[in-house]
């Protein structure tokens, strides 16, 4: 059996290596004070990024640009993968499968949009990836489908067929691809855990951890969207909670969902494991959604304090692959933000507080 | 040149009136780190506040980097203002110009406009390019192939006169509208579109008056290639998105005089307005303070004077005097150009502090022969000169890479030091194509050393490098020594690991070790001259650790001598040996691996001349070029990297400790970025 030393040391040092390359953050503070688009671009052109701005001047197409991200960040997955032990491939592979499931729920939105809601041209179709992921998904057969059956048959022989199957009734019924999407959601988490249980211990307690956050975190997403745009029933908002979160569990989101004082359900572990975060529980807000933004920022940090530790920590770890994926899709996250907000002339404090 | 440039602190009062002058003269001059008296809390008086200006900083940066936005779209850099351009300086107007500017992105964002409607135009018809490639051309005969495509085909007829009427409606589609030819008022058409928009393609079609026909006999003849036709629409396409492109260049063209322009004039303003931002100002009198180099004195003085026709107080104070403002002063190393790549490895790893030691002139002797000694071959060197020359040459104009040129000079420097060394040691893309030197290297590594020379074996190669690295550590010892001594801290001096005790230390272990060697290991020295070569400093620094307990107590009066403290400077002592010990035991056997580099690099080119004399003819010389490519790209990487590492661990640990800051004056070049 191949040992941490072994397994990790080559990579490691390519990804300390890699990480000491991220953008810094007065770049993402100097971008989001750039005072258009053009200027935020021309800050881009000495970063492993410029090739954005050949694009945009090209195509004069933002989207366009944003799919070169895209592609980019899925080939940093494949990149990474080459270089690790059999035995992390398959969480690689289970994280590279979240842009294969947007990719495929994009997909299901154009048809969506085209079959059911009835709506035509959209531009969609042209962002959209029609090269393999992880499994053969014929995404034009998916677009152009006539049916959700036709869809479902499509994705013969991945696990996206039977989500589909099941769910596509309710989505017809309910005019909404919600469930389905939830459920995409559920199967990205399962599996995700899933090839986490197959690591070593040491391994093992480092992912769940991280990945615990980041389910915490998407929770949060989901019971934000909930508050401000479904009015769904408490029932209906527990069945849609991944399960798995590091520090909020099914209780504490009921509670979260529920209650006024969002913050108090908190103090318990922001106290107990990171006291250092207490000061941002005491901030004054008005209303729920700015607190749940607040408890948003709050895992943000969590996140970010978890990498930190597993940065400085001992280095032979699955945590070291993890936390620069993370870093790197908050990366792309930041610049995608940045460049959207200067193309909509967003002022530079809310792209700040967007960040 | 040997240690950092001597500064000069200028505290200066000058009459508000004079203000201006006196600002554009510090920015001419361009010499003037400044301290921003505001942040000074314990030095500023309150009666002082920030100079206000018309125009804020931030505004003005604003503009300058929106112009950026425009120039760089343009292609064009910006070059530093000159001193002609700041006698022309005229007041800026932000409204208006931010005027001019909204103007031009209006007409760049319709420019972008189009071309972002080009881009779905193109979009569109490579979705249809894209399923007609997956699912089967057979496209000449109208017919498709493949059950699975998605594409809608149909030949028809409609009048000529709705022809605009159905190009308009078939725009936001995906879809190809071939024209096939006219019959009397009739236009015939052959329509590709995507069968998911088959609904609202035969909503329009019937707004046309379109009928479906079968292929008309007279143009059955016409065998239009459809795919052809794709091509070609998707390379107008093409052409005109980089007309449109084209258009943005133009754009910029035409405004580039005028954008450049206001570049300067503000580049210029917000340089003042930068400088002014660390002045303080009471009702009638402005003050500032900042570092220069001592050098600049007199010229500044005279300067300032000029500026403000003599009324003004000036101040000057030398680093380390009392009236001193600020604790950092700033250091500026001066070096000539020659030695750039070379200050540039050093400011990598750090800034020397102020009055210390600069050892960028070391590092370049140093560097090169740890570098010649590892990769010597005056073939592989004359390449690596060549290949740092063409990089030089081609980045001589580029101020924004100004590290790679560096990098490019370094490669040739190295280059250089291979040729040099490749001489020495008769070296020529591994061939012993001239008699050596100073020694045959190739040769005692294959075992047929000429035995002409004082250097006859592995081991003498490997003494070389063992007596290279006692000279830098030596050298290394000795700047420490007169970098405390600047700094007058005597025990320092005496007691640290570098210090004198530390250096007796080694200076006796080097002794003892060649005693042996040359008493072939049979012999030590005598045990009077071992105890005072190594047993007496170590004795003497004992007292290291009880003297700073002491000195730490002075003024405790309430502290009293604990005797639990004397095995703590027992066990300070013995870690301060060991560390001592194994640290320049350690130091010196790293230099073996110059010899150990120099060694691979030997053996890799044996291996490949041996592989060659498997083979012939082409086959021989393609394994050599090859070989001689991977031993210049991988040992000559790795003995740079070795070189750097060496100087960084061995050398620097020794006296540098890269603490300093770097002295940044606000001139007309200053960097914008």
């Amino acid at each position: 059996m191949a040992g941490p030393l072994s397994k990790y040391s080559f990579i490691n040092a390519k990804l300390r290596a890699r990480i000491s390359k991220i953008l810094p953050e007065d770049m993402f503070e100097e971008l989001a004070k750039s005072p258009s688009l053009e200027a935020a671009l021309v800050l881009l052109r000495d970063t492993p990024f410029a090739k954005l701005e050949e694009i945009y001047s090209t195509t004069g197409d933002l989207k366009q640009a944003e799919l070169e991200l895209l592609r980019s960040e899925i080939e940093l997955y494949r990149n990474i993968k080459q270089y690790l032990h059999r035995n992390s491939i398959e969480l690689v592979d289970a994280l590279l499968s979240q842009f294969e499931i947007d990719n495929l729920r994009n997909a299901i939105r154009i048809y969506f949009d085209r079959k059911i809601r009835k709506r035509a041209g959209d531009t969609g179709i042209h962002y959209i990836l029609y090269d393999r992921i992880i499994h053969d998904i014929p995404i034009d057969i998916i677009i152009n489908a006539e049916s959700f059956e036709e869809i479902a048959a499509a994705c013969g022989g991945t696990p996206y067929n039977q989500i589909i199957m099941k769910y596509y009734h309710t989505v017809e019924s309910e005019g909404s691809l919600f469930r389905m999407e939830i459920a995409f959601d559920h199967y990205y988490y399962k599996n995700l855990l899933a090839s986490i249980d197959k690591l070593d211990r040491r391994d093992r307690a480092i992912a769940m951890r991280l990945v615990g956050v980041e389910i915490d975190l998407q929770n949060i997403n989901w019971i934000i969207r909930f508050k401000n745009f479904y009015d769904l029933p408490l029932e209906a908002v527990l069945a849609a909670i991944v399960p798995g979160g590091f520090n909020l569990d099914i209780a504490v989101m009921e509670e979260l969902y529920v209650a006024q004082n969002v913050t108090s359900v908190l103090q318990g572990f922001v106290k107990s494991k990171y006291p250092g975060l207490s000061a941002l529980l005491s901030s004054h807000t008005s209303d729920s959604t700015s607190r749940l933004l607040l408890i948003r920022r709050i895992l943000e940090e969590i996140m970010k304090q978890e990498i930190h530790r597993i940065l400085a920590g001992y280095p032979f770890t699955i945590g070291i692959i993890l936390s620069y994926f993370v870093l790197k899709r908050n990366e792309l996250k930041k610049i995608r933000t940045i460049l959207n907000a200067k193309y909509y002339r967003i002022e530079q404090e809310r792209i700040e507080s967007m960040l | 040149m040997i240690l950092t440039t001597e500064m000069i602190q200028l505290f200066a009062v000058v009459l508000a009136k004079d203000c201006e002058p006196v600002t554009e003269t510090l920015l001419r001059e361009g010499v003037m780190q400044f301290i921003n008296i505001s942040e000074l809390e314990n030095v500023k008086p309150k009666s002082l506040s920030e100079i206000k200006s018309d125009i804020s900083l931030t505004k003005i940066s604003d503009l300058r980097k929106r112009i950026e936005g425009f120039l760089f779209a343009g292609g064009v850099i910006p070059p530093a203002p000159r001193e002609t351009d700041l006698n022309k300086r005229a007041v800026v107007n932000i409204e208006k110009e931010n005027a001019f500017l909204d103007k031009m992105a209006g007409e760049l964002e319709s420019i972008r406009e189009r071309q972002r409607v080009l881009q779905q135009e193109i979009h569109k018809l490579e979705d249809i390019k894209r399923q007609v490639e997956l699912y089967g051309i057979g496209i000449s005969d109208i017919t498709l192939k493949a059950k699975h495509s998605f594409i809608a085909m149909q030949i028809g007829k409609l009048p000529a006169m709705n022809v605009k009427q159905l190009e308009d409606a078939l725009q936001d589609l995906p879809s190809l509208n071939v024209a096939l030819g006219q019959e009397d008022d009739m236009s015939h058409h052959l329509l590709i579109s995507m069968k998911r928009d088959n609904e609202q393609i035969n909503k329009i079609l019937s707004k046309v008056g379109w009928s479906k026909v079968e292929l008309p006999g007279e143009l059955r003849s016409v065998r239009k290639d459809v795919f052809n036709e794709l091509t070609t629409k998707l390379q107008t396409l093409a052409a005109e998105q980089k007309k449109a492109g084209m258009k943005v260049h133009d754009l910029m063209e035409k405004e580039q005089k005028r954008l450049s322009e206001i570049w300067i004039n503000i580049r210029i303003n917000e340089l003042l307005l930068k400088i002014q931002e660390n002045f303080a100002s009471s009702s009638r009198t402005v003050i500032f303070t900042g570092w220069l180099p001592s050098s600049k004195k007199n010229r500044l003085t005279r300067k300032i004077r000029q500026a403000c026709e003599d009324r003004c107080y000036l101040e000057w104070n030398q680093a380390g005097s009392l009236g001193v403002i600020g604790d950092e002063v700033p250091v500026r190393l001066d070096n000539p150009k020659v030695f750039a790549p070379f200050q540039m490895l050093v400011s990598n790893f750090g800034i020397p502090q102020y009055g210390t030691i600069d050892p960028t002139p070391f590092v370049m002797p140093i560097y090169l022969t740890m570098f010649g000694l590892m990769f010597a071959d005056l073939g592989q060197g004359l390449i690596l000169a060549f290949l740092g020359a063409l990089g030089a040459y081609f980045l001589r104009n580029n101020e924004q890479k100004q590290g790679s040129r560096n990098l490019s000079w370094l490669v040739v420097w190295c280059g250089c030091s291979s040729i040099f060394f490749g001489a020495l040691f008769g070296s020529f893309f591994g061939i012993g194509l001239f008699p050596p030197l100073w020694f045959d290297y190739h040769g005692i590594i294959a075992g047929h050393s000429a035995h002409n020379s004082a250097i006859n074996s592995v081991v003498d190669i490997l003494s070389i490098t063992i007596y290279f690295g006692i000279s830098v550590i030596a050298l290394g010892l000795l700047f420490n020594w007169i970098n405390i001594i600047r700094e007058k801290k005597w025990i320092e001096l005496v007691f640290d690991k570098g210090g004198i005790l530390g250096g007796w230390i080694y200076g006796g272990g080097i002794y003892i070790v060649f005693y042996l060697t040359s008493h072939n290991y049979k012999e030590v020295p005598p045990d009077i001259m071992i105890f005072l070569l190594v047993g007496l400093p170590a004795l003497l620094l004992f007292i290291k650790e009880p003297y700073h307990y002491f000195k730490h107590q002075e003024g405790q009066s309430e502290k009293k001598f604990n005797v639990t403290a004397i095995p703590n400077f027992f066990m300070g002592w013995i870690v301060e040996l060991l560390e001592i010990f194994s640290g320049y035991l350690s130091n010196t056997l790293s230099f073996m691996r110059v010899a150990g580099l120099g060694m691979a690099h030997v053996c890799l080119m044996i291996s490949f001349f041996t592989i060659a004399e498997m083979t012939s003819g082409f086959k021989s010389i393609v394994i050599l070029v090859l070989g001689n490519i991977l031993v210049i790209s991988l040992e000559g990487l790795s003995a740079g990297i070795q070189a750097l590492r060496l100087n960084y661990y061995e050398f620097f640990t020794k006296f540098f400790h890269g603490t300093g800051k770097l002295y940044t004056p606000i001139s007309l070049s200053s960097s914008y970025k």
